[in-house]
């Protein structure tokens, strides 16, 4: 039995660095230490040396602690790390380290124990200097090595208990539905299916970040088999249709605006009352369903894409929108060459004859709405409220934007505004509050900018309603309006960044830089 | 005395912390709060003085504020203006000091 292959020795855990003790194992490290810093200087690594299992010697075990130690065993006396060096002999100059740097293959070995974190002597920084001052320091040898190593995993699971606690309170339980959607979408994404189906998913809101990976979903190329006919190939750019329909969602998420390649957009059947003016941003749209919503009035960029951009295919009704018998016109717009300024001579279309003029096709604007104006603070200025609207005239018009206006909007712009909470904002002067929450709506729903200028802002200083009449998008394109039809026009708010910036304002821009050229 | 700094074209404007600006009355003016405080009928010492002492507001914001005075007063009439820089950092309290002086 005396032949017997000893077994292999107690794992030892190999931290360089307890906490609880550092003084025993500070000085019990060091003797061995500087033994070897004499003995072979020239050929030591800058990084600690790879570690094996066999350099373990058996007699090294809890039994016989201190039994002489075999020569062979000088690998594992290299524990301090580079730094820790420097600390230890302030004498050695930083040259001597870089001629040990060629030495360092640049490879590190970490053996079982040693994880990445135990790289550094301690995790507490705060530990760190006090730590090798005490290695500094010549202190008795007290403590033993099991008793490091009990340290040691004591700390270990010390560590190990936040870790895991941290992570469960981290993680907040996601409503079902939310999840359905998620997985909806990361189907469609791996799958590369461009059509995107979140219909009746019970969503009251859209989830942050579930919309976001859509921008980049790239289709599969089919696998079919031979024999393979013409009709089989498609095109790989998707051609991206997102449905949100029948769900309960009361707002329409800035989210959705970045997806600059949506074709199809489906929001029917929901509670919308306002369809953001960032859907501008949707320039390759083609179609997009509004309908049985709750919307009163479509924003004026909608009708931008159907002029500059893409839209085909708008279906808006049915939708509680104004209507124009209704409404407080302040100017009709009647077609070129007709001396018709009563509003039924403007609501219907211009008898023709023969092939079907491009006006038949085209939107056509029937009539405009007062302009309503709001002050700095961004209420209406004929509300009884606002006493503060004594300003001089000739300020009024100009197109600066207020020093508000300008705050709010560096506001938005910076990095911190998405991060600040409701329950934060609370603690916030009640006069700035008010401004801060509806430029955070502003901002949720992807921003605004100027209809006549184009310049970017939060609040609003005009705001009305151009009535425009689209009936052949909203037939997506089948045919002309027909000779002296009547028109249903649409309603479309506009919103202007200044006082400046109203009815007839681009037109008069015009007119005025002709004047100076 | 008082009639000279009534009719002076320069109104000072200082900061909770000391710190002078002296710019234009009419870039001043832009500021709805200013311009009644240096309104030549009323009798307030900043009308008088030609001196507005603007203990809540801090010499940084008021620089920033003093900038946002003289690019209103140069883009007043302009079709196209240029935007205005404003640091991050800065834009809480320029909105606090813009509601106080009603820009």
């Amino acid at each position: 039995m005396d032949n017997e292959i000893p077994l292999p020795p107690p794992r030892r855990i190999r931290h360089r660095s307890p906490t609880k003790n550092p003084v025993a194992s500070g000085s019990s490290l060091r003797k061995t230490y500087q033994l070897s810093r004499f003995d072979d200087r020239s050929s030591q690594p800058s990084s600690d040396p790879a570690l094996f299992s066999s350099d373990d010697i058996p007699a090294s075990g809890l039994e016989n602690y201190h039994a002489p130690v075999p020569s062979g065993s000088r690998k594992r006396r290299y524990r301090g790390t580079w730094w820790g060096e420097m600390v230890k002999d302030p004498k050695r100059k930083r040259a001597d380290f870089k001629e040990k740097r060629h030495v360092d293959s640049g490879v590190w070995m970490g053996s079982d124990e040693s994880g990445a974190d135990s790289l550094l002597p301690s995790e507490d920084p705060s530990m760190w200097g006090e730590e090798l001052l005490k290695d500094t320091g010549n202190s008795a040898v007290t403590g033993s090595r099991t008793d490091v190593a009990m340290h040691d995993s004591e700390r270990w699971t010390a560590q190990g208990q936040p870790w895991t606690q941290r992570s469960g309170l981290k993680k907040v339980e996601e409503p079902k539905e939310h999840q359905a959607a998620r997985n909806i979408v990361n189907e469609c994404l791996e799958s590369g299916q461009d059509s995107v189906d979140l219909s009746n998913c019970f969503l009251r809101v859209v989830p942050p970040d579930l919309l976001r990976p859509l921008q980049h979903l790239t289709k599969l190329p089919a696998i079919i088999e031979p024999p393979i006919t013409e009709d089989v190939y498609s095109s790989l750019q998707p051609f991206l249709r997102l449905f949100l329909t029948g769900n309960s969602l009361q707002s329409v998420p800035g989210e959705l605006f970045e997806l600059g390649s949506l074709k199809v957009l489906s929001l029917r059947y929901n509670k919308l009352t306002e369809i953001p003016p960032a859907i501008r941003r949707l320039t390759l749209l083609q179609e997009v369903n509004l309908a049985v919503n709750r919307l009163q009035y479509l924003p004026w960029e909608l009708l931008w894409l159907i002029k500059k951009g893409d839209l085909k295919h708008m279906i808006v009704r049915p939708n509680p929108l104004m209507q124009i018998h209704e409404a407080e016109i302040a100017q009709w717009h009647s077609p070129e060459g007709t001396e018709l300024d009563s509003p039924e001579g403007t609501l219907k279309l211009r008898d023709y004859e023969g092939p079907a003029p491009e006006e038949a096709w085209a939107p056509i604007h029937v009539a405009t709405g007062p302009v309503r104006r709001f002050n700095m603070e961004g209420m209406p200025v004929d509300a009884p409220a606002s006493g503060m609207s004594a300003s001089q005239p000739n300020q009024q018009e100009s197109r600066v934007p207020s020093l508000r206006e300008i705050s709010l909007l560096a506001c938005t712009r910076s990095v911190f505004f998405d991060q600040v909470s409701d329950e934060e904002m609370a603690d916030y002067p009640g006069l700035i509050l008010r401004m801060l929450r509806q430029a955070k709506e502003v901002w949720n729903g992807g921003g605004r900018s100027c209809s006549v200028c184009h310049r970017s802002f939060v609040l609003a200083r005009t705001e009305w309603i151009e009535w425009w009449d689209c009936s052949t998008y909203e037939s997506g394109l089948k045919g002309p309006r027909c000779s002296g039809e009547k028109l249903r026009p649409l309603p479309f708010r506009r919103l202007g960044c200044s006082w400046a910036c109203v009815p007839n304002a681009e037109a008069d821009q015009h007119s005025r830089e002709e004047l100076q050229l | 005395m008082a009639s000279s700094a009534t009719d002076s074209e320069f109104v000072t404007l200082v900061s909770g912390d000391g710190f002078e600006f002296v710019l234009p009355r009419s870039a001043a003016c832009v500021s709805g709060t200013i311009r009644r405080m240096l309104e030549p009928s009323s009798k307030f010492a900043e009308a008088l003085t030609g001196r507005c002492i603007l203990e809540n507001i801090s010499g940084i914001v008021l620089e920033k504020v003093c900038e946002y005075f003289c690019y209103n007063e140069k883009n007043k009439n302009q079709s196209n203006v240029p935007d205005m820089e404003i640091p991050p950092e800065l834009c809480l309290e320029l909105l606090m000091a813009a509601d106080y002086l009603d820009t």
